[in-house]
């Protein structure tokens, strides 16, 4: 490695405060962020070279060697560290302002360009049509968000382009019918919530999709909306209202589990199985949401539900959340690979999630792992299932 | 106008309360000591060594106990409780509660009558870590050296015929109310160690031997449930490699924001008992930074020790093997931006300190406490926090300033 001097960039810190990343200087460099991370968890360079507190103090010191790829961009935004900061800094705003800096320069890491692109042209990180946002409700009965709906029901752009990720979007909507809940979709016309792309650092793009959706949910008179997703949950409740977005907003599981204790959803038949499960970190660190899922579950007739070593606030990242989604991560240095790991030690026959990127990463992780004896399904499917 | 007394309340009967009682008896005041446990002594009479000398706190605290024998002027109550304070400056009306040791006055023998008592209850005094008869001296350095029975037992109706047969016990005896009249209040309640179960990722639940660092003082000390020998809970095999995980709860939001000021020097300390104990001894120190204070000399001997091993970093989990029961310790090694994981037979959480006063307030109006309970000295209403009732300080300087108070008292 060559050892030029550095020279302090002494505005930095700064900026950083500036434009987000308002606790930069709270840290005190104690080391529990790094020593919290999951990448310490896993083998491999990013393993060795990501350190979420000398990212900081780096930050602090306007000194640079931060910026690579395997650096900045390895943080999933997990949350753990925000969790167990003793002086209450939020590393991932202060991560996601740096990565912001990058992008301004126009050196966005390469994985990232056509997601970005298509955002912007499309509406969606998937490289669909805007038109196909809806070819998931195919064969449905959907209806379409109108006047008189109490509930839009906002379906993550994952669950309306991938195929393994429609099943969570139809298991919902088959749901919300049978509960006979007032709801529809406005589909075509909304777009990416645009969580991720702002934490990669695309702020100008997240702004122009939280501008259109909040002008679109306006026009439609929008005042409940229904995720299926934790990431789009926690945008539309962290991030829109500042924008003038205010919506009463639900993931599913709160709604399912509302639904099953006013007696109008009836999971009946049996779901004799073992099932554990993975808490999403949108859904628990980011949106303190850990009762309604696991409520969920035991509505199901004859589950038998188990929890992994790390569950609740300590529960680990799936590996796919601060875009990583769309970065390419070695084999070895997978967090899904240690989900999948804890609930087959558990002797789980499901591992059950809620969110669409846990869905995906998990489920890579269990078949490059050959474990496909045990199943990963979204609570809305399980649910659907017996109902 | 009211009568004006002279007369000084001290409550708690640890270091800083003995300190207090005695001084300011000795400066002619008449002085009530109220202690809610039967024995003086608190905490301090716990540990097996004073920093920075190495010595046993027994002796310091025998002198004191034998000043206040000597000394007509200081009244102990031990077993009681101060209920209700009114009244203002110079004119105090203090309610107090005086639970009975249900032992006769007549006893000539304080131990044999015990001896066919099964421990059967927690032993607070070794933490938890072992059991105690029902009736029993609290401990060898109680104050007074007397019998007590513990009311805990008196719930359990088997324990308590067992009691009954013995002829030194009489559980007739009652609860009594008795009102005392003073002039000043010197509250020296003292702390507890924080509640480390609450700071998940440390596995203080989980895991038997992550213990806290005064669980360890006990298992340093002779008359402690292991006789001084360090043995982990959990298998009973020797303790040769120690970790020491500092800020267990302190200068941290969401448990205590504040530096507790003593663990730094206490595991500094405790390292030693390892490196003395074993010729293979070791001990890591996992830290944010060592706040040594007025012992950097203390802190550079122990540096001098190759053996025990700085880490500056806040640890941030604990591992178990399941076979070995080996623990690992998973920290940033800042100085190498190195990431660690350290195998220990043992891991000591340095708790921090949180004051009495956090849940049990002085039972008066008007007094005023900080964010964290401690309470905040009142000179108008002369009432005077002293020692860890005031802010987290070591055992000296709970002495000096349980003295401090003393002086202004006189100014009443």
């Amino acid at each position: 490695m060559s050892e030029e001097p550095k020279v302090p960039i002494p505005e930095l810190g700064g900026a950083v405060v500036e434009t987000g990343g308002e606790t930069l200087y709270q840290c005190m460099q104690c080391g529990l962020c790094t020593a919290s991370c999951p990448w310490r968890l896993v083998e491999g360079d990013i393993s060795r070279d990501f350190n979420t507190r000398k990212v900081q103090h780096m930050a602090m010191l306007g000194v640079e060697g931060y910026e690579t790829e395997d650096i900045l961009f390895a943080c999933t935004t997990c949350g753990v560290c925000v969790e167990r900061c003793p002086r209450e800094c939020n590393p991932i705003d202060n991560m996601r302002v740096l990565r912001a800096m990058i992008g301004e320069s126009g050196s966005v890491p390469q994985a990232y360009r056509p997601v970005i692109g298509s955002l912007n042209s499309n509406g969606n990180p998937w490289q669909g049509e805007a038109k196909d946002r809806t070819a998931w409700t195919k064969d449905m009965d959907v209806p379409s968000f109108g006047e008189d709906t109490e509930y839009l029901l906002f379906v993550c752009c994952t669950s309306c382009y991938d195929s393994r990720s429609k099943k969570i979007a139809r298991a919902v909507a088959s749901l919300l019918n049978k509960a006979g809940v007032s709801w529809g979709i406005i589909g075509e016309e909304e777009q990416c919530c645009g969580e991720a792309v702002r934490k990669v650092g695309s702020e100008e793009t997240f702004m122009t999709l939280a501008e259109h959706n909040i002008k679109i949910f306006g026009e439609k008179g929008v005042k409940k909306i229904i995720t299926t997703s934790p990431h789009c949950l926690y945008s539309f409740r962290n991030e829109y209202p500042e924008l003038g977005g205010e919506f009463e907003v639900l993931h599913y599981t709160q709604l399912m589990d509302k639904l099953i204790e006013e007696g109008k959803l009836k999971p009946t038949k049996d779901f004799a199985k073992k099932v554990i499960f993975h808490d999403p970190c949108y859904l628990g660190r980011h949106n303190e949401v850990y009762e309604a899922p696991r409520n969920v579950i035991d509505s199901l007739p004859k589950a038998e539900r188990v929890e992994m070593d790390r569950f609740g606030p300590d529960s680990i990242c799936c590996g796919g959340g601060g875009g990583r989604i769309w970065m390419e991560t070695p084999p070895g240095a997978r967090f899904g690979d240690l989900r999948v790991s804890d609930a087959v030690a558990k002797k789980a026959d499901v591992l059950a999630t809620a969110c669409p990127y846990c869905t995906i990463m998990i489920d890579a992780s269990n078949m490059a792992m050959g474990k496909e004896e045990m199943e990963v399904l979204d609570i809305a499917e399980m649910l659907d299932q017996v109902t | 106008m009211s009568s004006q007394h002279t007369s000084v309340l001290v409550v708690g009967g640890g270091i800083a309360g003995v300190t207090a009682a005695i001084e300011s008896a000795e400066m002619g005041r008449e002085v009530f000591l109220v202690e809610k446990s039967p024995t003086l002594g608190g905490r301090v009479s716990a540990m097996n060594q004073y920093f920075p000398k190495l010595c046993p706190p027994l002796c310091g605290l025998e002198i004191n106990y034998r000043r206040i024998k000597d000394n007509p002027k200081v009244r102990v109550f031990t077993s009681t409780s101060v209920e209700k304070i009114e009244g203002n400056k110079g004119d105090y009306s203090v309610t107090v509660k005086i639970t009975p040791r249900y032992i006769k006055d007549s006893i000539t023998d304080p131990v044999h009558p015990f001896e066919q008592l099964e421990a059967t209850l927690p032993d607070e005094y070794n933490y938890g870590l072992s059991k105690k008869k029902p009736a029993q001296i609290p401990h060898e350095m109680a104050f007074p050296f007397k019998p007590v029975v513990d009311p805990v037992a008196l719930e359990d109706e088997s324990t308590k015929a067992q009691l009954e047969k013995i002829d030194e016990v009489d559980l007739s005896q009652q609860v009594e109310e008795m009102t005392i009249k003073v002039g000043s209040i010197i509250w020296a309640t003292g702390w507890k160690p924080y509640d480390a179960s609450r700071i998940g990722y440390l596995k203080y639940d989980e895991y038997q031997d992550v213990i806290t660092n005064v669980e360890f003082e006990r298992l340093a000390a002779v008359n402690g449930p292991t006789e001084g020998k360090l043995l982990r809970p959990s298998d009973g095999r020797e303790a040769k490699r120690i970790a020491f995980v500092q800020c267990a709860g302190s200068r941290d939001e969401a448990h205590l924001p504040y530096c507790s000021a003593v663990c730094c020097m206490a595991s500094l300390k405790q390292s030693t008992y390892v490196r003395e104990a074993f010729e293979d001894g070791e001990a890591w120190i996992f830290y944010i930074d060592i706040r040594a204070n007025r012992y950097e000399s203390f802190y550079r001997k122990i540096q001098d020790d190759e053996k025990v091993h700085f880490i500056k970093g806040k640890a941030g989990g604990i591992e178990r093997d399941p076979e070995s029961g080996d623990l690992f310790v998973i920290s940033e090694d800042m100085e190498n931006s190195d990431m660690v994981r350290i195998p220990v037979d043992l891991v000591v959480l340095a708790t921090g300190m949180v004051p009495s006063t956090a849940d049990d307030k002085v039972p008066m109006d008007g007094l005023t406490y900080d964010d964290y309970g401690f309470l905040v000295a009142n000179p108008d209403k002369a009432v005077y926090p002293v020692g860890c009732t005031k802010r987290p300080v070591d055992v000296s300087a709970s002495v000096q300033d349980a003295t401090g108070a003393c002086i202004k008292v006189q100014s009443n």
